[in-house]
C-alpha cells in the first residue's frame, strides 16, 4: 500500500512536470526561453519529452507490476471474504460495528435498511438468530478498478509501442500512397462545408482507398467521423491551401506540380534548384513591421509566400501575388489555382480497444466500489424474547451506523451497545 | 432567449449573493428560521439557474458547455446541485454557508467571462460532448463539495459555541464519512469524464491520449484523489490529514480549470 502511495504521487508529480516544461523542442529553444543550464538540465533528464522518457516508462511499469501483485495477493482474501459475507456463521461470529439490545420486532428493521429477507439461523450454543447480508460484489470494486487500470496501461503503452500513423494530403483527383502498407487513397472530393457567417461547420472528404491487390473500398469523412477501410482507420484531420505551381524555361513549359503549403518542388532539369512553397494568403495584408497575415479567408489577395534554394543554399524568400512571374535566370515560375487540400490521418491501433476496454472496467470497479455498499445485519434472540440487533458495513462507517440506529427507531446514547469500528 | 438567459444570469447571481448573506446570518444568528430561509433561496437561485442555461441552449441552438463562460456557470450549477443535495441527503444546512461563497465566486468567474455566442468547431460538434462535459461538471461540483467539507472539517475543532455546532455539525467521523462520498462521487465523475473525453478524441483526432496539459491535469488530480482514498485506508490518515489531502485535490482540480487554460494551452483551450 505504501510503495502504491509513493508511486501515485511521484507519478503525478512526473506528470506534472512533463506539462509544465514544453514537449519536442531543441537545446536552443529551452536555452532561450529558460537559461543554457536549464536547457541542459531538461535535456539530460528528458524533460523535453517526459511522457516517453526511460524514467516515466518505469514508473508506469512499477505501477502495473504494484497492481498486478496487489490484485493477485488480495484474490484468494478476497474470494474468502465474499463467501463469509453470506455465510450464516461467520455473521454471527462477529461483533458487529454497531448494535442495538431489546428490539421487540427486528424484520421491520431490515426491511428499512433494504436489507433482503432475513434467513433463520442459529448461534453456536443454538439461539435462534435471523442473518441478511447484500452487496457483496461491492467487496470486488477495487479489485475491478485495480484490473481495469491495469488494462488501460498495457492496452494504451502496447498501442504506442505497435500503432502505425500515416498522414496524407492532397486535393481532389490526387491519389497518394499510404506509407508501407502497399495502399493508396484517392481523393475524389473535398469541401468545406460553411455556414452564412463564413466559419466553418465540417470538413468532408470523400476517399477511395485501393487495396495491394487492386480492390478498393470508399468511404466519406469528416471531423468527428473516420473510417475503417482495409483495417485502417482514416480520419479527416485538417486542411490547407494548395497551388498549382508552373515552371517554364525559356518561354517554354517545362513542368506543372499541385503542391499543398509546406510542401516543395525540384526544377526538373535543374535538381539543385528548389522552389519551396511556404505559406499561401487568401487575403494577403502586410503591415509595416509585422509578418504577413491574411484578413479573410476569403480569395480576395492572393498571397503565396515561396523560398528559392540553390544546392541547399537559400537564395530569396518573398510573396508572390497572383498574376505575377518569379524570375530566376531563364526560368519562370507562377502560382496560380489556390484550392484548400486535405490532411488525412491514417491510423492501425489493435490495442485501442484493450484500453477502451480497461477505461469502462475502472468506471464499473469505481461504481462497485462506492455505490454498492456491501452490509450485513443479524439478530439474536435474547432469553426474554426479544431481539439484540447487530450490523456492520466494511465501507459504511459511520453512515452506515446512523441509518442503522434510524432504522432501530433510537437516537444517539439511547439504549445503544455501539462499538468502534 | 439570450436577453432572458442575460437577465436571469444576474438574477442568479444576486440570488447566491442573498442566500449567503443568509447563511452567514443563520451562523452568527443562529436562528433556524434564516437557514431555513437560505436554503430556499438556493434552491430558488438554483432553480433560475437551471433555467437561464435552457435559454442559453435554445437561444444558442446548442448545448451551452462550449466556452469558458458556459463551463464556469455550469460549473457553478454543478456545485449548487451536488450541495443541495448533499444538504438535504445528510440534513447538513451549515454546509449551504460555506459551499454558498464557493459558489458565488465561480458564478463571478462566470461573470467576467465573454457572453458572446460562437457557432461550434468542427472537432466541437459531436454527441460525446453532452456526456464529456456534463460528467466534468458533476464532478467538479462534487470536489467542490469535498473542499467545502475539508475546510468545515478544519475549522471544526477551532470553533467555539459547542452547543449550536454539535447540533448543525455532524462529528467529525460522520464529516470524514461524508467527505469521502463526495470525493467518490467526484472520482467516480470524472472517471467518466476522462473515459468519455478519451473516447470522442479518438473519434476526432484519431488520438483517444495526447498528453495535451487538460488531459494531463486532469490525470493528475485523478491521482491526487486515488491516492487521498488510498492513504484514507491507512491507519491515521482519516479525518485531518484525509481532509487536508482532500483540499490539496481541488486546488489540483481548480488548476486542471484554471491554470491550465491560463498557463498551458492546448486543444482545450476553449475550455
Amino acid at each position: 500500500m505504501r510503495f502504491a502511495i509513493i508511486l501515485l504521487v511521484v507519478l503525478a508529480l512526473a506528470c506534472s512536470v512533463g506539462s509544465l516544461v514544453t514537449q519536442g523542442q531543441s537545446y536552443a529553444w529551452y536555452a532561450q526561453r529558460y537559461s543554457e543550464r536549464t536547457a541542459a538540465l531538461i535535456l539530460a533528464l528528458h524533460l523535453d519529452d517526459a511522457f516517453h522518457s526511460w524514467w516515466f516508462i518505469l514508473i508506469n511499469a512499477f505501477l502495473c507490476v504494484n497492481l498486478l501483485l496487489c490484485n493477485l495477493l488480495r484474490l484468494p482474501s478476497l474470494i474468502a471474504r465474499t463467501r463469509a459475507e453470506a455465510d450464516p456463521r461467520a455473521i454471527l461470529a462477529g461483533k458487529g460495528a454497531v448494535s442495538v439490545e431489546n428490539v421487540a420486532a427486528p424484520e421491520p428493521v431490515f426491511q428499512r435498511l433494504r436489507m433482503p429477507k432475513p434467513a433463520e439461523a442459529e448461534t453456536e450454543d443454538g439461539t435462534p438468530a435471523l442473518v441478511s447480508s447484500k452487496n457483496r460484489a461491492g467487496l470486488w470494486g477495487a479489485w475491478v478498478c485495480h484490473l481495469g487500470i491495469l488494462l488501460l496501461i498495457v492496452g494504451f503503452s502496447l498501442g504506442q509501442m505497435t500503432q502505425k500513423q500515416y498522414a496524407v494530403y492532397g486535393v481532389p483527383g490526387q491519389t497518394r500512397p499510404v506509407g508501407d502498407t502497399g495502399c493508396a487513397v484517392s481523393i475524389d472530393d473535398f469541401d468545406i462545408g460553411l455556414r452564412a457567417d463564413d466559419t466553418v461547420e465540417q470538413y468532408t472528404a470523400r476517399i477511395t482507398v485501393l487495396g495491394p491487390d487492386g480492390q478498393s473500398e470508399s468511404a466519406e469523412i469528416s471531423v468527428n467521423n473516420p473510417a475503417r477501410l482495409f483495417g485502417m482507420k482514416f480520419y479527416q484531420n485538417s486542411t490547407g491551401w494548395a497551388a498549382t505551381v508552373r515552371v517554364t524555361e525559356g518561354g517554354e513549359p517545362l513542368q506543372e506540380e499541385i503542391l499543398c503549403a509546406g510542401e516543395y518542388l525540384q526544377v526538373a532539369d535543374k535538381p539543385d534548384l528548389v522552389i519551396d512553397f511556404n505559406a499561401f494568403y487568401p487575403d494577403y495584408v502586410q503591415r509595416a513591421g509585422a509578418m504577413p497575415e491574411t484578413a479573410s479567408g476569403q480569395l480576395n489577395n492572393p498571397g503565396y509566400l515561396y523560398s528559392v534554394y540553390y544546392q541547399e543554399q537559400m537564395i530569396g524568400m518573398n510573396v508572390l501575388m497572383a498574376g505575377e512571374t518569379l524570375t530566376i535566370d531563364d526560368y519562370a515560375v507562377t502560382f496560380s489555382e489556390p484550392q484548400p487540400y486535405t490532411m488525412i490521418q491514417i491510423k492501425e491501433d489493435h490495442f485501442t480497444g484493450v484500453a477502451l476496454a480497461g477505461g469502462l472496467v475502472t468506471m464499473l470497479g469505481l461504481l462497485l466500489a462506492f455505490y454498492v455498499q456491501p452490509a450485513r445485519v443479524w439478530a439474536i434472540r435474547q432469553e426474554d424474547g426479544r431481539w439484540t440487533l447487530r450490523g456492520e458495513s466494511r465501507k459504511g462507517g459511520a453512515i452506515f451506523r446512523d441509518q442503522f440506529l434510524r432504522a432501530a427507531g433510537v437516537k444517539d446514547g439511547e439504549n445503544i451497545a455501539e462499538k468502534e469500528e | 432567449m439570450l436577453q432572458i438567459e442575460n437577465t436571469l444570469f444576474t438574477i442568479v447571481m444576486l440570488i447566491y449573493f442573498a442566500a449567503m448573506i443568509l447563511y452567514f446570518a443563520f451562523i452568527a444568528a443562529r436562528k433556524e428560521g434564516l437557514a431555513r430561509a437560505a436554503v430556499a433561496l438556493q434552491c430558488a437561485g438554483f432553480a433560475l439557474h437551471t433555467a437561464a442555461l435552457v435559454c442559453r441552449g435554445i437561444g444558442a441552438g446548442r448545448l451551452p458547455l462550449t466556452n469558458q463562460y458556459e463551463f464556469a456557470t455550469s460549473f457553478a450549477w454543478g456545485l449548487c446541485l451536488v450541495s443541495l443535495a448533499f444538504i438535504f441527503w445528510y440534513k447538513f444546512t451549515v454546509l449551504g454557508a460555506f459551499a454558498a461563497p464557493v459558489i458565488f465566486l465561480i458564478i463571478g468567474y462566470a461573470a467576467m467571462q465573454s457572453k458572446a455566442v460562437h457557432e461550434l468547431m468542427p472537432a466541437l460538434r459531436s454527441n460525446w460532448l453532452g456526456f464529456h462535459v456534463s460528467t466534468a461538471i458533476i464532478a467538479y461540483g462534487a470536489f467542490g463539495v469535498s473542499f467545502v467539507l475539508s475546510i468545515i472539517f478544519l475549522l471544526r475543532d477551532r470553533m467555539k459555541a459547542r452547543g449550536f455546532l454539535d447540533s448543525h455539525i455532524p462529528n467529525r467521523e460522520k464529516l470524514d464519512a461524508i467527505s469521502y462520498r463526495s470525493v467518490s462521487l467526484g472520482l467516480l465523475f470524472l472517471t467518466f469524464t476522462i473515459v468519455t473525453g478519451a473516447i470522442w478524441a479518438e473519434r476526432a483526432w484519431g488520438s483517444y491520449w495526447s498528453w495535451d496539459p487538460k488531459e494531463t491535469w486532469s490525470l493528475v488530480t485523478w491521482i491526487v484523489y486515488a491516492a487521498y482514498l488510498h492513504l484514507r485506508i491507512r491507519r491515521g490518515w482519516q479525518g485531518r490529514a484525509a481532509a487536508i489531502f482532500a483540499a490539496v485535490g481541488f486546488v489540483c482540480v481548480m488548476f486542471t480549470y484554471v491554470g491550465v487554460n491560463t498557463f498551458l494551452p492546448g486543444i482545450h483551450s476553449y475550455a
